[in-house]
């Protein structure tokens, strides 16, 4: 029951799906239809996981008043205040609409500037690291800076002034060998997909069991 | 009135972040959580209004679709994940969705990760008219592909003709490959950026338009 | 001090002087304003000639496959294809493969229909004309019409009508999104039966002419992860949906064999893609000006010669140093 049956889901489920793409029949239509109704429905609720983890996480934090649990409730209130003040207490802030109300206001102005910026820190520390490790030291890695350089230039304005040149050999060195890279690691990784497919369905891959008793 | 304290929230969360760059601090941590919770809670909200309400609980209460209650069901065993004495349950809803996303996901990934690639590979190098410089790449894009898989093929020593030179023709064309990524990761990390000034300078202190 | 030390301590620069240059060269820029050109490249072309092609009887999918941390990119690149796609008044379906991407795709909606932006159109709620749908007025031309002859006025500044329903749908996002497309060739209503304001679609105008994905010219899937290859596997290599790329420049190098192999009929790469399709729609008449993609690419350059810059100047000291000699560097903040 532990094992055994969630392998066997898994392996006619897979075995299932993979045979109906081949068979367009009416049942196995049906079957698929009903299948693409019923999984968004299953998989909402794996969202359980994710809350119930973080808010144990930090209650956990506060309760023994841990390193800076006073963070925690930034955590907490915001995770909870989003459900009470869309489906609860969605008022308006902004005069009658039913926009606008704090839950938009936390997303738009808050969560939006945030992420953003976290995300935009990145530009300051990939020019620390473009001064500190990027270095020619051989023949390869000039080779890598050197495309780096080019494409770089090529890809902004100032690249069209400096010389048509530089843009078209960004763009040469983008559809050529850079395509030929990517299509070689595409290539590795669709094999690899698919070695894992069938590994996961035919129970030879195991590890998603995780930890959650024998 | 909205937007405009909205914009100035925005604004003190933004220099709040970027504060970081000098030294770590209390707001920079204060930010830091709240983005996590109110993603999360955001993610809530929709799941309900999207999912739960419409697909399951309306159509159940409207009467016609008891079957839902199977999915819902399964889907509710993932609490049982918190519950050690019975978190073995947990792994039926895991087992559904992987199972079945594995066998519908094989024959498409085939297609588009395997077949069309290798299709796509098998172009002719010249044809009437062609410039130069394009012969030239799909010399460089057939036989560098080529390469580039000797390189990342580890059950043959990477030595003779086929397998040494080959390899080191290929980590060459990676070696292209990884540069221009890096001048793009460059151009994308700027743009983000770009993005910030433009809501610091534009939307909120109206010096750009 | 000897000459080595000074190499030393260049390299060991404390870095917010760094972050500080950074800080200034995206700055300036948009103080100054150069506007300098921008060339565009096929990849964009064939994205901007696909949905130009387009007419009010046909209808794509905006996916709005990103989260806030890569709006600087995607944005521009969604607003774009939004943009031309009313201009055409060609239906657009709005879809989120991450849950933050459904606020995403109602911010880039509230821009393109905000008074605030240049060449605005004007939303009409799916509520403010259910007469007109109920008296079978759903053809836009007629609608336009009809709309207009009942007294109702385009205010100064906006380019059109966008009629909710019949011009665009927000669906919004659904978990396991790869299954949803996959349902979407079958049916869009059984996999969305409401809107995001909880409107049923199956009323919709723009729903009885485009049933499923089978009945849509092209999506547009503007992303920050690998969620636009979804749509080549479970969308393009299921019915053969034509696929477009939007994706962030970390990304877009990854995805050029796509190109070439016929997958998707082009990829904007990064925010200078985004800019390339503004000056299309600008060079075509399609909008009077470009739009932020466009004004940021003057940072672009500035901060671009200045990462070129240090990556010379940390390579001077290197070799000048005599480090490439040595094992260790003794490192500092």
């Amino acid at each position: 029951m532990k094992r055994t049956v969630p392998l066997m889901i898994v392996m006619v489920g897979g075995i299932l799906m993979m045979v109906q793409y081949f068979i367009p029949h009416q049942y196995s239509q049906v079957i698929f239809n009903n299948y693409l109704e019923w999984a968004p429905i299953v998989g909402a609720f794996a969202l359980i996981l994710g809350v119930g983890s973080l808010t144990r996480l930090h209650t956990h934090k506060i309760r023994r008043k841990a390193q800076n649990w006073q963070y925690s409730w930034a955590v907490l209130i915001p995770l909870f205040g989003m459900p009470l003040f869309a489906l609860i207490i969605p008022q308006s802030l902004g005069g009658g609409s039913d926009v606008h109300g704090v839950h938009d206001f936390l997303f738009m102005h808050i969560q939006v500037p945030i992420q953003s910026t976290m995300f935009s820190l990145l530009a300051f520390y990939i020019a620390s690291a473009a001064f500190r490790a990027f270095r020619a030291k051989s023949a390869l890695a000039t080779i890598l800076l050197l495309a780096a350089v080019i494409v770089m230039l090529g890809q902004v304005p100032i690249g069209d002034v400096l010389g048509k040149w530089l843009p078209n050999t960004g763009l040469w060195i983008l559809r050529y060998p850079n395509l030929a890279a990517k299509r070689a690691i595409m290539l590795g990784v669709g094999f690899g997909m698919l070695a894992t497919n069938l590994k996961i369905i035919f129970g030879v891959e195991r590890n998603w069991l995780g930890g959650a008793g024998k | 009135m909205y937007d405009t304290i909205g914009i100035w929230v925005g604004a003190f969360f933004t220099l709040a972040i970027y504060s970081f760059l000098y030294k770590e601090n209390p707001v920079y941590r204060l930010a830091e959580h709240l983005v996590v919770g109110i993603s999360l809670g955001y993610t809530m909200v929709l799941i309900y209004n999207t999912v739960i309400l419409p697909k399951l609980l309306e159509p159940l209460f409207a009467g016609n679709h008891w079957i839902l209650i199977i999915p819902g069901l399964l889907g509710l065993l993932y609490i049982t994940r918190f519950i050690p004495s019975i978190a073995w349950l947990s792994r039926y809803p895991i087992a559904f969705i992987m199972g079945t996303g594995m066998g519908i996901g094989f024959p498409l990934t085939m297609k588009a990760y395997v077949l069309r690639q290798l299709e796509a590979a098998m172009v002719p190098l010249y044809e009437s008219g062609m410039p130069w410089y394009e012969v030239f790449g799909n010399i460089v894009m057939i036989f560098g592909t080529l390469a580039a898989l000797i390189y990342f093929f580890f059950s043959k020593p990477h030595k003779g003709l086929f397998f040494g030179t080959g390899s080191k023709i290929g980590i060459w064309v990676i070696m292209l490959g990884f540069g221009a990524t890096f001048g793009f990761t460059v151009m994308g990390r700027i743009s983000l950026l770009i993005g910030r000034i433009q809501y610091l300078l534009g939307d909120w202190l109206h010096l750009i338009e | 001090m000897s000459a080595v030390n000074i190499w030393e301590k260049m390299l060991n620069v404390d870095r917010r002087w760094i972050f500080l240059g950074i800080g200034i060269v995206s700055i300036v820029p948009f103080l100054i304003g150069f506007g300098m050109p921008i060339s565009t490249t096929i990849e964009v072309e064939g994205i901007f000639n696909f949905v130009n092609e387009l007419g009010p009887d046909d209808a794509i999918f905006i996916g709005f496959d990103f989260a806030p941390g890569t709006q600087a990119e995607n944005m521009p690149m969604a607003v774009a294809v939004m943009r031309h796609a009313f201009h055409n008044h060609t239906s657009v379906f709005m879809t989120a493969y991450v849950p933050l991407g459904k606020g995403m795709a109602v911010s880039a909606l509230d821009y393109v229909t905000n008074p605030k932006t240049d060449g605005y159109y004007e939303r009409v709620l799916y509520e403010d004309w259910v007469d007109y749908r109920e008296a079978g007025i759903t053809n836009k031309e007629d609608l336009t019409t009809a709309w207009e002859s009942d007294g109702n006025v385009l205010p100064e500044g906006a380019v059109g009508w966008v009629f909710e329903g019949r011009d665009y749908v927000l669906l919004g996002y659904l978990p396991l999104f790869h299954l949803v497309i996959l349902g979407m060739t079958g049916s869009i209503e059984t996999q969305f039966p409401v809107d995001y304001h909880g409107n049923p679609i199956g009323d919709m105008p723009i729903l009885m002419e485009h049933k499923s994905l089978r009945d849509v010219d092209l999506a547009v899937t503007t992303s920050g992860s690998s969620a636009c290859v979804a749509w080549i596997t479970y969308g393009r290599e299921k019915i053969g949906l034509p696929i477009a790329f939007g994706v962030t420049g970390v990304m877009a190098t990854d995805y050029f064999p796509y190109i070439q192999s016929g997958q998707i009929v082009g990829q904007m790469g990064g925010l200078r893609g985004a800019a390339e399709y503004e000056v299309l729609l600008k060079e075509n008449g399609i909008t009077r000006t470009t739009d932020k993609a466009f004004t940021g690419m003057d940072v672009q350059s500035a901060a671009h010669i200045f990462i070129i810059l240090l990556i010379v100047m940390g390579n001077i000291a290197f070799f000048a140093g005599g480090f490439h000699k040595q094992t260790r560097l003794k490192g500092r903040r």
